[in-house]
């Protein structure tokens, strides 16, 4: 057996109000790979900043390498040998990668910087690596897959022997997660520990070797991955049985909704045509870059059409601002939630209330706070988030509560047609679920849901109709039923380029 | 934790940026002491009344600035705006303009900067700093070249003694319920954009541009249109202060309002509003400004010299923002147990 490399006991750890942390203990050995799974909010992150010295413990005990730590600062963690890889990159963009790799540690030749050193040592590290990436680019011209190989480099070229990694794969495709689960391996069999933390439970098979689960900030449980079933699992980090991953309620299919028609926006939108009809769910498949959530901004009117039309009920509608298509029924929960879904130093109530500030204002203009507290309050009920009042700051809710903010904002109108992009990105079974259910119930109601997801297994289980997209354009169509996982990657990876044609 | 069940009392103190505001107020009536027990003529009725009149620019221009870096941006054309005001108005006053008239072409002036202010940063996306630096000096040239490179003689030569007596009674000489004049304006000014920024859909899509611009769009804010308002009540705030000015001194100074851009960044700041945008509430506003004028009154009072002033209201900014920022990161950072 590997030896234990970290060891955690009794940790405990409460911010003003929550107790994050009560009595957890963790452990990791030397080259594995231990996933650390739970519901968000269980206290995964902060028990790995403690870890990593961002945070100080209230109490329990600490060891990493057989040495025992009291206050561990950041920089003494770094010192032993522990390495955060962030799930929002910390990367200054408009430096290069050797710069990055060195900030803070420059080699310097005299007075000024020996940039050829650094140079050839950052390349040393990314060819052992087998990363094809040069030194002297410039990060932020880097896709973001690359950008995390940059960072798993920096944290090898400060010789970390404890690797944690935050939801590494997010944002990458499926080739990008061959890669990096590549590297996973190379860095395990070198004889390093590694933390991996992540919600897509189909993808541990591939790379985890054991699992510590953790709820609400206990510690539940852990043991060798290959002991454990799936649904194991998942009883653990809920709580609870989930009976149906991916429920499903059957309606009748109605009229035509809504209709794009020939709609074109730059190059990742091309030619775009498809219907929504009353009670069906149609899911947006296709890989990482397709071009779906460009055409949920086009149809949005959050960037320009060239050309196109758009129909709700028939009527042909012109929506050049999101403020048109909200008008016309239209709304979109875009993809990213910190970027364009919350204003994350509002409260919640402010979030909740502002595309709907027209339901809730005078002729005037002025907030009638009585309308505005129940429309919040209905809000927070019917999607059950988590929160003692609706007057805390929405940035600090759990990445679960704070999607349900996101698609919250949507449901107080009266809207004809909704479109989701990645509404499960990020957030825990137990939440998917609720947002599943938040969907089949607009299903039930008669109205459009637009699905756009990149988790197939999701797609398949929640949408009645699914529309595949590849570079920018349409290259197919199934119904979710007679639909297999190969036959939509098929057309998921049709480019022009490789000479195989749309339908 | 339930909402409803809250006394008024702790509801008023949760409202968001109450805190900093609060924290204003109890720095200003400490401050107001302090100088008071130096001096006890800081006591006084009428330097009271004298401390409210003077307190009326900074809080005008710190209204200003405050809605503009709510949403994130900055206006540098605030003082140009005074000078261009008050070189607008004594010009055409002088020349014989009916003063009504005069005022309302210096503030159509005023909000032609803003209206370029809003769209060079709302639509175009220049930085603010550098679109305001522009209509800056452009609003300042202006200021210069409308009575050709020089100060205006008195507004009397023009109007006549009587109107112009008028004049400056109604902006700054005369009182009503023993009060200035100029306080009752800008505090009618304060509580009427104080009511838009807390109470309307304006002001909360003014909040939400500065938390987070790309959220608000997707939201169906209009970035536009809202960024324009918020120059455009720099614009009308500025040019009051401009029209005081003007009737504080009976004619036009080419440089009137020199700096006030920062004074007013000063007055925002001290009272909790974020250069970052998205926090900050008004009644700090009125608190930083307040602050701000009781210290340069005080100093004044006991004699300190125009250096030691400065170096004091520098110190004083510095730390109201340091405070908050050590008391936010004693709250998220190194918090151990309760």
């Amino acid at each position: 057996m590997n030896k234990v490399i970290v060891s955690m006991d009794n940790i405990s750890k409460s911010f003003p109000g929550v107790k994050a942390l009560d009595h957890v203990k963790f452990e990791l050995r030397s080259g594995e790979v231990m996933a650390l799974l739970g519901e968000n909010g269980a206290g995964k992150s902060t028990l790995m900043k403690i870890l990593s010295g961002v945070y100080t413990r209230d109490e329990g005990t600490m060891e990493i390498f057989g040495k025992s730590y009291e206050d561990l600062t950041p920089k003494q963690a770094q010192a032993a040998g522990v390495a955060i890889i962030h799930q929002e990159l910390n990367m200054c963009r408009h430096l290069t990668v050797a710069e990055n790799m060195f900030l803070g540690r420059e080699i310097k030749g005299g007075i000024s910087l020996n940039n050829s050193k650094m140079q050839k040592e950052a390349k040393k590290i990314l060819d052992d690596l087998h990363i094809d990436i040069s030194p002297d680019q410039v990060v932020g011209d880097l896709p973001v897959s690359k950008q995390q190989m940059v960072e798993i480099a920096k944290a090898l070229s400060i010789n970390a022997r404890i690797l944690i990694m935050d939801e590494p794969t997010s944002s990458l495709t499926a080739k990008e997660i061959d890669d990096l689960f590549r590297i996973i391996r190379k860095l395990r069999d070198e004889g390093r520990g590694i933390v991996y933390i992540s919600h897509r439970l189909e993808e541990l098979s591939h790379i985890v070797d054991r699992v510590t689960i953790m709820r609400d900030g206990q510690y539940i449980t852990s043991g060798n991955f290959k002991d454990m079933t799936m649904d194991e699992i998942i009883r653990n980090m809920v709580g609870r049985e989930i009976k149906e991953k991916f429920p499903r309620v059957e309606c009748e299919k109605g009229k035509k909704i809504f209709e794009v028609k020939n709609l074109n926006a730059g190059k990742m939108v091309r030619d775009i045509n498809f219907s929504l009809y009353e009670g069906e769910i149609v899911g947006f498949a296709g890989l990482m870059g397709a071009g779906r959530t460009e055409t949920t901004r086009a149809i949005f009117g959050v960037d320009p059409k060239d050309s196109g039309e758009i129909y709700v009920d028939g009527k042909q509608i012109q929506i050049s601002c999101p403020m048109d298509a909200i008008r016309n029924g239209v709304v979109l929960a875009p993809e990213d939630r910190k970027k364009d879904g919350l204003c994350t130093k509002l409260s919640i109530r402010q979030n909740l209330a502002l595309p709907n500030l027209d339901l809730v204002c005078s002729k005037m203009g002025v907030v009638n706070s009585a309308k505005e507290n129940a429309l919040c309050e209905k809000a927070v009920k019917d999607l059950q988030i988590k929160t003692p009042n609706v007057e805390i700051d929405s940035g600090n809710l759990s990445g679960g509560n704070q999607q349900k903010v996101v698609v919250g904002k949507w449901l107080a109108r009266d809207s004809r047609v909704v479109i989701f992009d990645e509404p499960t990105r990020g957030i825990d079974v137990g939440a998917k679920v609720e947002i599943y259910n938040l969907m089949n119930d607009l299903k039930k109601q008669g109205i459009a849901v637009m699905f756009v997801s990149s988790e197939m297994p999701e797609v398949m289980g929640i949408a009645d109709r699914i529309i595949v997209m590849c570079d920018g354009r349409i290259t197919g169509e199934v119904m979710a039923k007679e639909a297999s996982q190969d036959e939509i990657l098929t057309m998921a990876t049709a480019f022009e380029n490789k000479g195989i044609q749309s339908n | 934790m339930n909402n409803k069940q809250q006394s008024p009392f702790k509801k008023f103190v949760g409202i968001r940026g109450m805190g900093a505001a609060l924290t204003a107020f109890v720095g200003l009536i400490i401050i107001y002491i302090a100088f008071g027990i130096i001096n006890p003529a800081v006591f006084s009725g009428q330097n009271i009344l004298n401390l409210l009149r003077s307190m009326s620019k900074y809080l005008l221009i710190g209204i200003a600035q405050s809605y503009v870096l709510i949403t994130g941006n900055i206006d540098l054309s605030i003082g140009s705006m005074v000078g261009m005001s008050a070189m607008i108005t004594a010009t055409l006053m002088t020349g014989g303009m009916n003063p009504i008239l005069a005022i309302v072409i210096a503030l159509v002036a005023c909000l032609a900067v803003g209206v370029v202010n809003g769209y060079l940063v709302g639509k175009f996306k220049l930085p603010p700093f550098i679109a305001t630096l522009g209509t800056m000096f452009v609003a300042r040239g202006i200021a210069y070249m409308v009575n050709g490179n020089r100060n205006t003689d008195a507004i009397a030569t023009g109007v006549g003694k009587d109107t112009a007596d008028t004049f400056q009674n109604c902006f700054y000489y005369g009182k009503t319920l023993g009060i200035y004049n100029t306080f009752w304006i800008a505090l009618i000014i304060f509580v009427v954009f104080f009511f838009i920024l807390s109470k309307t859909r304006t002001g909360r899509h003014i909040y939400a541009i500065g938390s987070n611009v790309d959220a608000a769009k997707l939201s169906g804010v209009n970035v536009v249109s809202t960024t324009v308002k918020t120059y455009l009540v720099s614009s009308v705030c500025s040019c009051v202060v401009g029209l005081i000015l003007c009737a504080q001194a009976g004619m036009g100074n080419m440089e009137a309002g020199n700096m006030y851009e920062m004074y007013g960044v000063a007055a925002g700041v001290i009272g909790g509003v974020s250069p970052l945008g998205g926090t900050g509430i008004l009644l700090g506003t009125f608190a930083g400004a307040a602050v701000w004028q009781t210290l340069e009154n005080g100093l004044n009072m006991i004699g300190a010299q125009v250096g030691i002033q400065r170096v004091v209201i520098g110190v004083i900014v510095v730390a109201a923002v340091l405070l908050d920022v050590v008391v936010r990161s004693g709250q998220f950072g190194r918090h151990k147990k309760k």
